[in-house]
Parts: C-alpha cells; structure tokens; sequence
C-alpha cells in the first residue's frame, strides 16, 4: 500500500455515520479485502465491539488503488478500547448498468459510493449484492412493473413474463411441445413478401407452381400440390385413393392418420378404418396385412383399398422406418393390386436419419404426404405428392374441402426457402434431441426414462413411471420455476413438453431450439433429480411461475 | 338461366372454328398462329412487343397483397394457431366479432370452408336438409361439399333477379315430422349474390326471412363473401346486416385483396363446433398470423375504397349502355356493387367468342384507339352473359383502357352483325 496518509477524522454523531454507511466493524486483521460485503446486520446489535460509541476518532488511510476503496480506520475510542476498524467502501461500477438485473432501474447515485433506484426514487450504497437485493425485494418489483409498462428489450433468447401477481420475471423458454411452434424467421418473411403471386385457383400462381414443381422433382413422383395443412394432405390422399363408396383404409393403429386427425377419413370421406397393429419400430406384420385385405366378392365386406404407412412414426418415438421393410411393404401392394400411401409428415427428418434421398424412401409409394410447417419451419402448408391422374382428381378434392387458396404463393415462398435454408440443418435438431435424451439417460433415474436407441429423428419420449411421476406432473414441473432452482441454476428455464399419454411426455426439437436452449433444458432436467417430483410444495415456499402462452 | 353455368376458362379452340369475318382475323397482329389448338388451359400469350396493358377482370380474387399490407404480415406476431396461441388471428377473430355485433369469429382458409363448415356445424345430424336459392354459390359452386362430404340435402328456392327468393316458400317448403322426409335444418341467404350479378339483398328482405326463420325455429346462414361489398354500396352497417343471421362467412380474399382467409362468425358455442370441424376438414393452419394481420390491415384500409370499385363498375356499365348495341346489353341500375353481367346475343356473338376477341388486339385498334391496345381478360358467365368484376388492382386508367376497348369492340361487332 502506497502513498498512504494518516489524518484524522473526528466524527461527532458516530452512530448515524455507522448506520448509513451500514459498515460491518470487524477486528483487525491482515486479510484480503473484499469489495462490497457490506451488511446492516452487524451494526445494529452493536457490533462485536459491543455498544457503539457515541463519538470517536477515525483515523482514515487514503490513497490505495484499485476498484475498492479501502479505509482503515484506527478508531480512537475513548479510553475503554481501542481497536482497528477497516471498512469498506465499494465505488459504484459502470460495469453494473449493462447487466440485465440492474437495467432500467439503476443509476449512479449523488456521491460514488452510492447507486440511486429511480423506480423506488431511493439512495443505495453501491455494493452489488445490495442492489441484487434489492432489485429481489417485493416493493421494488411492484413499484418497476407499475412504472415500466414497455420494458426494455430482453437479451436475445430470453422472454419477458407477467405472472399471475403481475411481477415480471425474466425466463429462458424453451418450447418443446412440437416442432410445429417454429417461427418463420426474418429471411423467410423477406423471400415470402419477394415472391411473385397469382391467382392459385385459376392455376396462375408462379411459386405456388415452382414449389410443386421441385417437390415432385425431389420425391421422383409426376406431380405435387400445395395444401394448407398435413390433415388436408392425408385426407385428400385417402379420399382421392378411395374415390368409390364402401372403401376401407388398412391403417396401422398408433399412426397419426387414425388417432389425431379426428377420424376424418370416417368422418367426411365415408372410409373405414380397419387397423392393424403397430410394433414398437412403427411398422407392422406383413403378413397380417395379407390376413386383413378384403375379398371383393363378399357383400359383407367393405372394398380394401389402400394401405397407409407412416414414415417417421411419430408416436413410436419419431422413428424412421426401416428401408428394406419399406420395399418389402411395396412389393406386397403391387402383389396385391393395392396402393400404398406415405403419411411423411416428417419425411425430411427421415431421410437425415438414415442417410439416404426421400425419394429412395418412398420409392415405392403411390402418394406421399409431406409438411413444411413442421421441422422445415413454413408457418403452414403440405404438399400431396402423386401421379398426374392421383393430382388431378386431388385438387378437386381440395377444391371442396375448401383448401383452394387464392394468393398461396406468398406461403408456398415459405415453403421453398425452407426447401433451401432449413432442411440442410435438421441433423442439428436430431443432434439436439439425442442431447437432451442422454441428458435424462445420465441421471440413470427410475422416475424418468428414455432409451437412447430410440431416438432416431427430432422426437424424445420420456417414460415415466406412474407411481413416483405421471406425465402430466412432469409437464408441470418442467413447466415452473422453483425459487431453489433458480437460485441452483441461477437461471429461470421454463421448458414447455407434451403429455401424450399417462406416462409418455414427448419432446420435440426443432429449428428455432438454439444449443443456448439445449443447455438450459439439458440442465433443467438434470436439475429434476434433486426435487421430488410429486410432493406438493407449500404455497409459500416458492414463486411458481407456470407459463402457458409466452409473450415473446 | 336456362341451365347451370359452367365456370370454364375461355375455350379458344372454339373461337377458331365459328364463322367469324376472315379480314377481321386477318388483321390481327401476324405471329399469333390462327389455326393453332390452343388448349383451354393455356392463357393466350400476349406478343412479346405489346406494349399495352393487360386489365385482368374476370374475378376480385386476383387481388395482390399492397406494400402495407405485406409491411404488415411481416411484423406480425405469430403463434401456433392450432395451440390457438396466434395472437393475431386472435386479434383478428375478436374484431370481426365486434364489427359483426355477434359473439365470436373464427379465421378459416378460404368462404369455401367458411360455408362448408357453417353448414356441417348446423346440421349436426344425419337426414339433414338446407332451405338456399337455385343461384347460391354453396348450391353451384362448391362441388355440392354439403352433400359430399356432410351427407346434407340442398334444398333450391328458385330466385329472383333481385338475388332474393320468396320467404314464403320457406314455410311451404319446411319439413314437417315423417319418416319419409329429411329434417330441415339450416335456411341459408347470400349477399351480394353473385350470379345474379353482385346484387345487394335488400334489407328488409333479410329481415322477413329472418323473421319467418325463426318463427318455424331455423337458423339462417349467410353467404357474405362479399358482404363488405353489400355494406358499402347500401350504406348500412355489417352489424345491421348479420342481425338476424345466427352465422355468416365474410371473405378477405376477394374485394379486400388479402392473398389468402375467410372468417366465419356467430355464437361461441359455435365456434367450438367450428373449430373442431376446420380441424378436420385440414384448415388447421400454424402461423396463420401473417395472414390474419393481411386481413387485418385490409379491415382497415380496404374497406373504405370498395366504393371505387363500385363506381368503376358503373362506369363500365354506362359505357356499354350508351353504345346501345343490339348485341351487347348491360343496365346500370342492375350493377349494385363491383360485379358486371353483360348479356350478349348468342346469335351474333357467344360469350366464348367475346372474352377471346377482348384479348386480342388488331392492328386497327391500336390505330384508332391510339395507345398501346389493351386486353381485357373476363369470365364467361353463362351461356350468353359475360361477368365483369373490378377491383382493387384496376386502376381507373385501367378501366378508361377497358371502355375504350369495349366500345371499339362492340361497334366491331355491330357492323358485322
């Protein structure tokens, strides 16, 4: 310590000074300082020193460098004590007013050692754990919310949220619900509002055009048309396959097509569902498949005609199909007279998983549908993939079903640049996904399993055993922010799943999951193990902040 | 209307084989091949040295997206609609509820839908019949979705010119309990009716038939794919309008120039029915908000200048008029809105015929007319009338262009025939 110069400070009204100033007095001692650990705490019950002395000589050292301040005080007491003070005086910091806990709130305060809150309009000492403090505190948070009604932008990544109480809280959300929450991103607007529109009802829509055009080409089919929606898509294959009455669809039972699209097929196509059942890889026995097509000449039996495979199988896990068990699946349609329809939702993911062309998948297919408003990331839109003859009779069928769109051009160009932009990357989503799988498989817990081997694509199922966690809990858990996580993590992640089932929850990776994202998920749900799942957690004991819609 | 029209694009090859003056072919600009078998599905192409314009009124749905309104779809916020977390089409929805004066909306991919599942979500049940007019888009146009896909009856009410039908066919035409009838569910009105040449319904017809609808317990639908078209020209209010109508499907695609959604709008009960049923029809679109923000910004800059479109049409319709051809008619006072039916005499002229002479352009033409030429492009309409629709995208100067080249066109026809 350099240059330092002893004076004396007589210092009348000691406790006063003592108060505001909150210095922890504490003896003597030749130990390193640090910065900013001031308290109250001490100083009201006296300190060790006991009662604090209604006046005293300070002797103050002055001149040392570095960000701390440091005075040593020689405090003359009368003749009872005499004992060395060191206090410390932390400067305010420039540095503090770009962290994201202090913006919009803090400022320098009159002198430098004091901060100023301009929401509460109150001096602080400038020490950073106060201002945490109190930036944590109730009033503070009521008084910022009041007076800020448009917060400052958030760091990229995280989201601003209101909670029931109306106290906002910074999160890191990480959607995981469905690869169909993507957002179209800057680049897709600009090539959506660039691209050239027509009429698609009189067939005049150049991208609309294009997009089918080079969607077949990449499908090795004749023809394509664009859809709103993957619902749209497979009913129009159905029904267009299916165009005599008394048709039945042999459809396997875990798959999309019979479980989610509302019997559709049933329901506005008059087809029936004879469904067979699904093994765990997503496919099924061929040979029950013989055992299920119908003989025509039957009056009682309705007309077998179509078999519909999905690829990826998305309840199984999102797993590819095998290639060999797909041929093999289309040599047994073209032995039987029958066709075979592809629900490839997923049909890019796929194709990454195992390495080959999705033309080489469905090569054997008589129609194929495909979305782009899932893992490609187009705000909406299918396509139906088939012959020229299988095309036409199919926009007749979108025709009446009301998916004749006028300027559809405008979201096909959606579609394209996500043809060029966003399907080059989805192994990036598979990787994502086998992260967050083996984070889960890491913690080798009982409650929570998932088989890595069943990761193929975007798509992780978590198992839970119904007896510690049901999935639904789950969802919840992964759903809220615990204060002690916070704290643990010091990071509030909220991580948004699906229960598919009771003990299924299902995550789903997808182009707007960033690895900033996988990491926070990735250590939210390691952070699972140390929390018990089920018990019911006091009301006070914790800020819940369950997020259902994010104001991002 | 003798019978049913068939909406076709211009069949050219027909025009090539009619009797049709050889000097007048002849001068036409060399190059197009006349003998050619053109096929219906080509649009003939303009020569590559026409420096004229091309005015495309065959329907309003052509309209393009503005700057503004692509400013807008761009900065929309957007959601996965099918979670129903679209806060855009939300705001939308609750806007269209609120202009409407009913209690919730629902955006949906295009009318076609909007009908269909407004009469699904009537007739829930099986041996369901609907009380419409013969002319109805959901009767003619709509590949008879009600019965193909809902199992439901249609029920034709012949109409009026005016675009009404006589309310009190619907008590002589109800079903009453037996086992040999259909039960009547669902009585549905259309405004402006289309066929009839964008006629706007008057609104104390609306009334009585809301009135003797609910008297025999039926709820009325409207077809309002142009009810924003309606409103303006008559000056009355949408929520004056759908007062009586339990639900009503208004268009954003057409007149308003959004690229692509319907909205449909009614009771919230309904709407859950509604959304169920757009679900499994395929109109469960994800980031729908882009498009809704389209519809939006079209609510509220579009709305206002369909009285342009209005007056643009009735241009065009005193220009026809005051030619007084005997072989192409058209009253003003049957033009309400932005819909033009030409009538043509079959003898001289089919409408096949005529909408192919509008897209050619002799070279006398272009002398006398003294601009570049212009083609217009039209809609057959039936077997001897010819639809005109302005829009947005017709400038004035576009349609200054199209009465000039209509008078040169009629006086053409008028010294052949």
């Amino acid at each position: 310590m350099v240059g330092r110069k002893k004076k004396d400070v007589v210092v009348t009204n000691m406790k006063d000074e003592y108060i505001g100033h909150s210095i922890e007095v504490t003896p003597f001692a030749d130990s390193d300082i640090e910065g900013g650990s001031l308290s109250m705490g001490a100083l009201e019950d006296g300190g060790p020193g006991g009662a604090v002395p209604a006046q005293m000589t300070v002797s103050v050292e002055e001149g040392i460098e570095g960000g701390a301040e440091m005075e040593v005080v020689e405090m003359k007491h009368s003749p009872e004590k005499k004992r060395r003070v060191r206090i410390y005086s932390q400067k305010f910091r420039k540095e503090w007013l770009h962290l994201k806990e202090f913006q919009g709130w803090l400022t320098e305060g009159i002198t430098d050692d004091r901060a100023h809150c301009t929401v509460c309009d109150k001096e602080l000492l400038a020490g950073k754990s106060e201002l945490l403090k109190h930036s944590r505190g109730k009033k503070h948070r009521t008084r910022a919310a009041k007076s800020n009604p448009n917060p400052p932008p958030v760091q990229h990544g995280l989201s601003r949220v209101i909670d029931e109480d109306g106290m906002p809280h910074l999160l890191r959300i990480v959607d995981l619900r469905s690869d169909t929450v993507t957002q179209p991103s800057r680049e897709m607007k600009k090539a959506m509002m660039e691209a050239t529109l027509g009429d698609d009802v009189f067939s005049e829509d150049p991208t609309v055009k294009t997009l089918e055009d080079r969607v077949a080409q990449m499908l090795e089919k004749e023809a394509a048309l664009f859809v709103p929606s993957g619902t749209m898509a497979n009913l129009i294959c159905v029904m267009t396959h299916c165009w005599g009455r008394g048709s039945e669809v042999i459809v396997g039972d875990q798959s999309h097509l019979h479980l989610w699209a509302q019997g559709g097929m049933a329901q506005i196509g008059s087809v029936h569902h004879r469904t067979i059942k699904n093994l765990p890889d997503g496919t099924f026995s061929l040979n029950e498949v013989r055992g299920l097509v119908r003989d025509e000449h039957d009056p009682q039996s309705p007309l077998t005609s179509l078999i519909c495979v999905e690829n990826p199988h998305h309840n199984a896990g999102g797993k590819a199909i095998p290639l060999n068990w797909m041929d093999e699946l289309g040599a047994l349609c073209s032995e039987l007279g029958l066709p075979l329809h592809c629900d490839g939702a997923r049909l890019i993911n796929a194709s990454v998983a195992l390495g080959t062309s999705p033309a080489r998948i469905v090569q054997a297919c008589d129609s194929v549908s495909l979305c782009l408003n899932k893992g490609l990331g187009a705000p909406m839109g299918s396509l139906v993939i088939g012959t020229k003859e299988f095309i036409a009779k199919a926009k007749r069928l979108r025709k009446v079903l009301g998916g004749g769109l006028h300027q559809s051009g405008i979201v096909a160009a959606a579609g394209l640049w996500a043809l060029d932009h966003v399907a080059p990357r989805l192994s990036w989503d598979h990787t994502h996904a086998r992260a967050l799988a083996q984070s889960v498989c890491e913690e080798h817990s009982s409650a929570v399993t998932v088989d890595l081997k069943d990761v193929h694509t975007n798509v992780v199922l978590l198992h839970c055993d119904n007896i510690r966690v049901n999935a639904k809990k789950l969802c919840q858990r992964l759903a809220s922010v615990t204060d002690e996580e916070s704290d643990e993590l010091s990071e509030q992640i909220v991580v948004m799943a699906l229960a598919i089932s009771d003990t299924t929850v299902r995550l789903v990776t997808h182009c707007d999951i960033r690895k900033e994202d996988v990491r926070s998920a990735t250590r939210k749900l390691k952070c699972l193990k140390y929390i018990k799942l089920d018990v019911h957690l006091p009301a006070n004991s914790c800020s819940r902040v369950s997020v259902v819609s994010p104001l991002l | 209307m003798e019978r049913t029209n068939r909406i076709v694009r211009a069949s050219y090859k027909i025009m090539w084989r009619r009797m049709y003056r050889e000097d007048v072919l002849c001068r036409s600009i060399p190059g197009r091949q006349t003998r050619q078998y053109q096929s219906p599905s080509h649009t003939p192409t303009t020569m590559t040295d026409f420096k004229g314009v091309v005015v495309d009124l065959r329907s309003d749905t052509i309209t393009k997206p503005s700057d503004g309104m692509k400013k807008a779809m761009m900065e929309a916020l957007v959601g996965d609609d099918v979670y129903r977390e679209d806060p855009t089409v939300s705001e939308l929805e609750k806007r269209m509820a609120e202009c409407t004066g009913k209690e919730a909306a629902l955006f949906v991919p295009s009318g076609t839908m909007g009908n269909l599942i407004s009469v699904l979500g009537h007739c829930e049940h099986r041996g369901s019949e609907v009380l419409l007019g013969d002319l109805a888009h959901i009767f003619l146009y709509e590949q008879a979705g009600m019965a193909q896909l809902g199992g439901i009856q249609p029920h034709i009410i012949p109409t009026n010119p005016d675009g009404t039908f006589d309310v009190d066919e619907i008590p002589v035409r109800l079903r009453y309990e037996d086992v040999h009838y259909p039960r009547t569910c669902l009585v549905c009105l259309e405004n402006t009716q289309n066929v009839c040449g964008g006629k706007v319904v008057p609104l104390h017809w609306i009334d009585k038939v809301g009135e003797v609808a609910e008297s025999v317990g039926l709820p009325v639908h409207m077809d309002g794919a142009r009810v924003m078209n309606a409103s303006v020209a008559s000056g009355v209010s949408l929520e004056r309008i759908l007062r009586v109508c339990q639900t009503a499907s208004i268009c954003f695609s057409k007149g308003l120039g959004t690229p692509v959604g319907s909205v449909i709008v009614g009771p919230e009960k309904f709407m859950y029915k509604a959304i169920r049923l757009r679900k499994v029809l395929g109109g469960g679109m994800r980031q729908a908000g882009m498009l809704a923000a389209a519809a939006i910004y079209s609510l509220d800059h579009m709305v206002h200048r369909l009285a342009q479109d209005h007056h643009h049409a009735q241009l065009i319709a005193k220009a026809i008029s005051e030619e007084k051809s005997r072989n192409v008619t058209c009253h003003p006072d049957d033009v309400d809105t932005n819909i033009i039916i030409v009538n043509l005499n079959p003898e001289a002229v089919t409408p096949d015929q005529f909408c192919e002479r509008l897209l050619m352009v002799s070279e006398d033409e272009i002398h006398e007319t003294g601009d570049g030429g212009v083609l217009v492009k039209v809609m057959p309409w039936t077997t001897t009338t010819v639809r005109f629709v302005t829009h947005l995208d017709a400038s004035l100067d576009n349609i200054q262009a199209v009465i000039t080249k209509l008078k040169y066109v009629i006086r053409e026809l008028d010294s052949i025939h």
